[in-house]
């Protein structure tokens, strides 16, 4: 039996039904609401999801729907594997972490995350300083905040997350594009997203808010 | 004579000790091994390694994840008694 409930993320208070599958083949994504905040949720039979791909990717697809839905909707996004015991222990969780939500939910309003990773061929010598110092002073230039993440492989120049004004993803993909263009054989370039922003907030949902996961 | 014979031994003994859990520690680096899963996710995002090959190096590197961080603990247990 279904008891337990997925979150994906929260959004200003609505009622809303994305039409996608969610994690563990849940077929109905819905919201919970408490107060002016709701949850996007599914129902689950676990607290403890198995981190799989294909569910990793339901999880990123209902985010994405969210995102994009009717015009694009702002969500504070959760990281995988939220899953409480019921509705009344998320709503608890909610009660604790409102504030925190509610000024991040501001802070990211009209924003989405791109992500961008640039590797070199293998056994290549470019000259990688200056390849990254080039690409990532334009792509500074039309986003608002990036942040640096791991270089996990020597071929990896570039891995970084862009926050970037909805208003301004054209300028960023015509960026991406010029890119591409003028590294065109020598970079493999890897461009994600839209995402929420999972590398600009900074919510800790404390052990005490937990409880009953 | 017992002792100076443990006093000579031990010092040898905790120093093989160490060079063996540095050996270790190199064969089962969990963080070198999640950095090969993030390879290989991105080798196959990027086109450069095919469905079949990404879930076979996928499988292999997730049981290699999962014996080191079984000895790994095994490891800090063994130095925890030890201290």
């Amino acid at each position: 039996m279904s008891e337990n409930i997925y979150t994906y993320g929260i959004i200003e208070q609505e009622d809303l039904e994305v039409a996608t599958e969610g994690v563990a083949g849940a077929e109905r994504i819905y919201t919970i609401d408490y107060r002016n905040l709701s949850a996007v949720v599914s129902d689950i039979d676990t607290t403890e999801p198995e981190r799989t791909d294909e569910d990793v990717e339901a999880h990123n697809a209902v985010l994405q729907h969210v995102l994009e839905y009717d015009g694009g909707r702002t969500i504070v996004p959760m990281s995988f594997g939220m899953a409480f015991k019921s509705g009344r222990t998320l709503k608890g969780v909610l009660r604790g972490a409102r504030r925190a939500l509610r000024s991040t939910l501001n802070d990211i309003e009209g924003t989405i995350e791109l992500g961008v990773k640039i590797l070199t061929p293998a056994d290549d010598e470019l000259p990688q300083e200056d390849i990254r110092a080039a690409v990532t002073d334009q792509l500074t230039e039309v986003s608002i905040n990036e942040t640096e993440n791991d270089l996990f492989t020597d071929r990896l120049i570039v891995n970084k997350s862009y926050l970037v004004d909805r208003k301004q993803r054209d300028a960023f993909d015509a960026a991406i594009d010029e890119i591409e263009e003028r590294y065109d054989d020598g970079l493999i370039l890897n461009y994600t997203g839209p995402w929420p922003p999972y590398n600009f907030v900074d919510i800790h949902i404390g052990a005490e808010q937990q409880g009953g996961r | 004579m017992f002792i100076v014979d443990d006093l000579l031994v031990k010092p040898f003994l905790s120093l093989l000790d160490i060079l063996h859990t540095m050996a270790l520690d190199e064969m089962y680096d969990t963080d070198a091994i999640r950095d090969e899963i993030k390879e290989n996710r991105l080798l196959y995002e990027v086109g450069e390694r095919s469905e079949d090959e990404y879930q076979r190096r996928k499988q292999e590197l997730e049981t290699q994840l999962g014996l080191a961080q079984q000895i790994q603990e095994q490891m800090r247990d063994r130095m925890e008694i030890k201290t």
